[in-house]
């Protein structure tokens, strides 16, 4: 068992609820080049063309063999592009059902490798250092999933899992076959789905993993169990595409389906969906505005005004307009409101409903001496989530905060002021192969410089992998 | 009434910014508008959300723990003076006599704070404005630190001048706040120290006669008689509760404890930083009872937390996170190293009494050497687990 110390939970409020809506028949797609780290796209499809579910729409100009496929049938509605013609969506009307196929085998790896860049599931496996589309080329030293979500609001796994322990099994084994070191899955401690792996998969070895988040994170768990050197590699999965993995070598059919999470302070009836990757948000978010239940009619404009949709957590997550699309590897949808509010005084107010990390506002001394006396915190005394910064942008002044929260074994400090600097010789040394913006989340949510750490750290490492091609 | 508020600085903003009427002062009217309210951003990607501490909060909680060290040396003054003073107003020991201490000494902290604020953040606005920057809180803390480490009876000239000194090139010639190495504060007692030694040093400058002026009654330190050569005439309770001579607000070390509370709760200053000076400075005062060759080596080693600014430096100044060491194992050995030279140059150089201030410059400087050091462990390590694997 390995035990995470440092971390942080955020006490958000409106965590889905066990009850799934089923959200197939949502009509519009879309599958974002901007959900991929570093891809170039070429786009093999013009606004018109009939594509059924695992046609491909664009492919990755540097290696034409990673494409990118429809996740239904249909036709294309839209190519959406933005600044300088980059393209920035596909979007899909969907019109047809899935066709029927068989289930697959195997000669060998390459074979594998063949048949799922083929299918487009190859774009679901992602490598680290960099978090791109993994190298079809390479091998990795391991390859792990996370079995649980620690980030606020996350997604539960062993509930949105019921009933594909089969696929998840399956999915397990074959991507197995990808490497020639360990396959680790990491779950909590008393994790029902942990059972199921151990008991129908031999070749993959089960990790428990306890704390709070982000003891989740893939990275995290990467560098408990394989810390990533300079040129090696391993590979991840989320855990809901591994079922998807696992449903296409046992039917041969492409059926990314995946049960999300619609969560958030502003979420009235926050529950579990089942969609279709790539699926629009609009219907989802309106339900949840009214809260009714899936589909819902028109909703008046005053009623969506501020509400920021989110397709991850709120940490890492990546923002999404209110009629958008689902991020193709999420697995949470958040909507929290905007913060564009002026706070009298507020840097010199008791704060009681303001969450802070450090003990500077009442609030920090609520949950210690409370929590034994209510089991839920009353709303008066629940903390309020938004966007606001709560201040303005700073030099990096403080120290030491940043190691409370970052369970590695790495300066964060010297790290990120390395990438601000652009020093590649030092950020290497400082490990920044280890490390994905997301594992930086935490210490960008504490951080009173309000410094925007994530971006400076995709920066960075896109900068690495450039000087490294 | 706020939205009132609110409403006028919308209304007047727009002469504010760039290319407005008074487009020069823009940061200075943003430094007062986020004062009245924080501002209205929103996160664009990465961590939607934000913890609710920012740069003002932080620095606030500084000040709040600097009231109790504050609140007693002002009335520490004015007892002082009671004790010395031939025409106090009041009988001593009644209460209209310490209510009368505490509003002399109010009045006697008022201009030294007022000038400090002044002067600093004058300069700290213009530099904000050159930069196009937002000004930084930082100075909210030092222009407080700084008439509270300096002798009462300090002239204003030499303050304003120490103050324009401290942030001029103790700070902004590095790119301000968070670029600085040596502690603002500091520097300014240390110019002070330097410059005008007859002002800083020695026996009459602790004890203001009146409410005005520079005048100063005999009166020497704990540090100062030992300097001399004899033994502390102030008992060790006196000192601990700071009804002793010394600079403004550094005498009373349960005040200073209680600021200690405050930033060690509420997770502003490191701990770390904290314990080890004080570690440090009862080691090397152990280990001068060892040696116990003179009556200064064989004062209780406890007696160098209860003496001069040892204790506010190491709430106060040594934790400065922008110049100390940021790793955690270098706060440790920079925290350790301060309070063993701060214990050696009071015991050791009689030239300088207090050791404190110099021995957190000092360590200051060492602070990049041993975050350097700490750091390269890590590589070190790193590389090592890179080369197993071959």
């Amino acid at each position: 068992m390995i035990k995470i110390k440092k971390g942080l939970d955020l006490p958000l409020t409106g965590a889905a609820g066990c009850r799934v809506s089923d959200a197939r028949s949502i009509v519009s797609y879309a599958v974002k080049p901007t959900d991929y780290v570093g891809l170039v796209p070429r786009l093999m499809v013009v606004e018109g063309d009939e594509v059924s579910a695992g046609d491909v729409l664009f492919c990755d100009k540097n290696d034409e063999r990673i494409r990118f496929v429809s996740p239904v049938g249909g036709v294309v509605k839209a190519v959406v592009r933005g600044e300088k013609r980059k393209l920035l969506a596909v979007v899909v009307k969907r019109q047809t059902g899935n066709g029927m196929s068989s289930p697959l085998s195997f000669d060998n790896v390459d074979d594998l490798k063949q048949k799922m860049l083929h299918s487009g599931l190859w774009t679901l496996l992602r490598q680290r250092p960099f978090g791109i589309v993994a190298n079809p080329d390479t091998t990795p030293k391991a390859i792990v999933v996370s079995g649980f979500d620690s980030a606020p609001l996350g997604c539960d796994y062993d509930f949105a899992l019921q009933g594909r322990e089969d696929d998840l099994c399956r999915g397990l084994e074959t991507l197995s076959m990808l490497t020639e070191g360990t396959t680790y899955i990491c779950f909590r401690p008393g994790q029902r789905l942990a059972q199921s792996v151990l008991s129908h998969c031999g070749k993959v070895n089960v990790q428990y993993v306890e704390g709070p988040h982000p003891a989740g994170n893939v990275g995290t768990q990467i560098a408990q169990l394989c810390p990533i050197n300079k040129g090696e590699s391993v590979w991840t999965m989320n855990i809901q595409d591994v079922t998807v993995l696992g449903h296409w070598v046992a039917t041969g059919q492409y059926c990314p389906e995946r049960v999300i999470a619609v969560a958030g302070p502003l979420a009235k009836n926050p529950h579990y969906y089942q969609i279709i990757a790539g699926a629009c948000v609009e219907e989802i978010v309106r339900a949840q505005v009214l809260n009714v239940d899936y589909p819902a009619l028109e909703c008046s404009k005053e009623s969506m005004q501020s509400i920021r949709v989110i397709s991850g957590n709120v940490l890492s997550g990546t923002r999404i307009a209110q009629d958008g699309f689902v991020g193709a590897y999420d697995s949470l949808v958040s909507m929290i409101p905007e913060g564009d509010y002026y706070d009298f005084m507020g840097w010199l107010m008791p704060g009681l409903k303001k969450h802070s990390f450090s003990r500077t506002f009442a609030s920090g001394f609520i949950p210690n001496c409370m929590s034994g006396l209510f089991k839920v915190l009353p709303e008066e005394l629940q903390p309020r989530f938004d966007t606001n910064t709560h201040g303005g942008v700073r030099p990096l002044v403080f120290t030491g905060d940043f190691e409370k929260v970052f369970p590695f074994d790495i300066y964060p400090l010297q790290l990120l002021k390395a990438c601000i600097v652009g020093d590649l010789e030092l950020m290497e040394k400082l490990g920044i192969y280890e490390v994905e913006p997301e594992d930086f989340a935490l210490c960008e949510y504490i951080d009173p410089s309000k410094t925007d750490i994530q971006p400076i750290i995709r920066e960075a490492l896109e900068k690495l992998r450039k000087e490294g091609m | 009434m706020f939205d009132n508020l609110r409403r006028l600085i919308d209304k007047i903003k727009p002469n504010f910014v760039e290319g407005g009427k008074f487009g020069w002062l823009q940061s200075t009217f943003e430094a007062f508008e986020t004062f009245a309210f924080t501002p209205n951003t929103v996160t664009r990607h990465g961590s939607h959300v934000r913890d609710a501490v920012d740069m003002k909060r932080a620095m606030i909680t500084v000040v709040i723990a600097l009231m109790p060290a504050l609140l007693f040396g002002m009335w520490n003054i004015g007892f002082q003076t009671s004790l010395n003073a031939e025409d106090w107003p009041y009988e001593l020991g009644t209460a209209a006599s310490w209510w009368y201490c505490l509003w002399f000494g109010f009045l006697r902290m008022l201009p030294l704070i007022v000038v400090s604020y002044v002067v600093g953040l004058g300069i700290e606005f213009m530099f904000a404005q050159i930069r196009h920057h937002e000004v930084n809180e930082g100075y909210l803390v030092t222009g407080l630190l700084i008439p509270m480490i300096v002798p009462v009876t300090t002239p204003l000239w030499q303050l304003a001048l120490a103050v324009a000194f401290a942030v001029v090139l103790g700070k902004e010639v590095f790119g301000g706040s968070g670029m600085n190495f040596l502690n603002p504060a500091l520097v300014a007692r240390a110019f002070l120290f330097f410059s005008y030694p007859t002002h800083m040093s020695g026996d009459k400058v602790w004890i203001a006669a009146d409410l005005w002026g520079t005048d100063a009654i005999a009166g020497a330190t704990p540090l100062g008689e030992l300097a001399a050569g004899s033994l502390p005439s102030d008992t060790a309770l006196d000192m601990f509760i700071g009804t002793v001579t010394g600079s403004t607000c550094e005498t009373s070390v349960i005040a200073i404890l209680l600021g200690a509370i405050v930033l060690l709760v509420s997770g502003i200053a490191s701990w770390r930083i904290m314990l080890s000076v004080i570690l440090g400075g009862g080691a090397m005062g152990l280990l001068f009872n060892l040696i116990g060759a003179n009556d200064y080596m064989q004062l209780p080693f406890y007696y160098h937390y209860l003496m001069g600014g040892f204790m506010f430096g190491a709430v106060f100044m040594a934790t400065d996170p922008v110049t100390s060491a940021q790793t955690n194992a270098g706060k440790w050995i920079y925290g350790l190293l301060i309070g063993l030279f701060a214990v050696m140059l009071r015991v050791l150089n009689p030239a300088y009494p207090e050791g404190m201030m110099l021995s957190i410059l000092l360590m200051n400087s060492f602070a990049p050497l041993i975050d350097h050091c700490v750091v390269a462990r890590n590589i070190k390590k790193r590389e090592r687990r890179k080369e197993a694997v071959r």
